[in-house]
């Protein structure tokens, strides 16, 4: 899931990168309009620090194996907080363990990244109609899980089919890609059920923690 | 009488040497030439050991390398070997790649040529980074917990 330097021509990096700054921004007011900015930063870094190693969690789906990503958990659980908590996450997998790169910094963080904001409207959907109930937020989390690493998964692959260099067998990438992908549709129901158990989880024993959310 | 001893020792003497020396008797002489291929193999895995079986291998040679030298396929092994030009000294690129992931290897030909080398895999500061992270976040987590049940 990530992409790492030396695949992708220039103009799509920089487009990534450009796309980053405007999220990032947009983010960081959004989180500066809430009334104590400050007081989900411990949260936002434990989180960031969950994404930082979930990526070395392989899960074996035959013939390839994928990792976890838990944008989608990041999103619910975090709000606007997640996308520079995935900015600083995916930065430091880049410099400390090569997983991803740095030209494609930009680019990763908007397919981990925009997800994860569509996975923080999913969970808010929760509040809507009657009282909050557990299954509420069982159904919306698991929805935010899903839907987050269904979407990363559908941009990381078009991003790519769209940019396959003319000297390479485009036939024989298109097809790896395809069978990434297929591969990654487990990932999907997982990142569902890790989102499910942890919302109802804190909803259970510290539900001030999805106050904010 | 003694005429007929010394046919008969020579037709014996001759036929023993047909027998001893039979090559140089048929064949001529062997000339060996030798150039020395000097071929590059490469292995490509993912970073969980899996290899990159029927990734995509493109090779660039230093005078060009905006354009692919070769291209080829690793085999279910990730493996895959190729002959350079070793008239184009200089440092060659190997791409390897595969649904979107992939990694280029930098390989000098020439005078500061080296038998082995690769990219990725985790030296020992890295696994001690690892290690370090892990504690700092198992610290992290439980202050942010106690934290909470104090406030």
């Amino acid at each position: 899931m990530h992409i790492p330097d030396g695949i992708l021509p220039v103009p799509v990096t920089a487009a990534g990168y450009a796309a980053t700054v405007v999220v990032t921004w947009y983010s960081v007011r959004k989180i500066n309009q809430k009334e104590n900015p400050r007081q989900d930063i411990p949260k936002a870094s434990l989180l960031t620090a969950a994404f930082f190693v979930a990526s070395w969690i392989h899960i074996p789906v035959p013939p390839t194996s994928v990792h976890l990503v838990l944008n989608g958990l990041l999103g619910a659980v975090l709000g606007y907080f997640a996308f520079p908590a995935i900015l600083i996450g995916l930065f430091f997998q880049a410099v400390m363990f090569q997983h991803g790169g740095l030209t494609t910094l930009g680019v990763n963080a908007v397919i981990m990244g925009l997800p994860a904001i569509i996975a923080h409207y999913i969970f808010r959907i929760r509040r809507f109609g009657n009282q909050e109930s557990r299954r509420k937020t069982g159904i919306f989390g698991f929805l935010s899980g899903a839907v987050a690493i269904g979407i990363s998964v559908a941009m990381f692959v078009l991003i790519l089919l769209t940019n396959i260099p003319a000297d390479l067998d485009i036939g024989t990438e298109r097809a790896a890609l395809y069978t990434l992908a297929i591969a990654h549709l487990p990932l999907i129901a997982i990142e569902g059920v890790i989102t499910l158990l942890l919302a109802v989880f804190l909803q259970r024993v510290r539900p001030r923690i999805l106050d904010g959310v | 009488m003694h005429m007929k001893w010394r046919i008969i020792t020579c037709i014996i003497f001759i036929l023993i040497l047909d027998l001893v020396l039979p090559i140089k008797a048929l064949a001529h002489g062997v000339k060996i030439e030798y150039t020395v291929n000097m071929a590059i193999e490469i292995i490509a895995a993912y970073d969980n050991g899996e290899p990159m079986g029927g990734a995509q291998v493109t090779v660039y040679a230093p005078d060009e390398p905006s354009s692919p030298w070769l291209t080829g396929v690793c085999d279910d092994r990730g493996y895959f070997s190729f002959i350079p030009d070793t008239s184009k000294p200089g440092t060659w690129d190997v791409q390897v790649r595969q649904a979107g992931h992939g990694d280029i290897v930098h390989i000098p030909i020439g005078e500061d040529m080296v038998v082995t080398g690769g990219t990725g895999g985790y030296t020992a500061l890295q696994i001690v980074l690892m290690a370090a992270c892990f504690i700092w976040g198992s610290v992290g987590t439980a202050l942010y917990f106690s934290r909470r049940r104090r406030a």
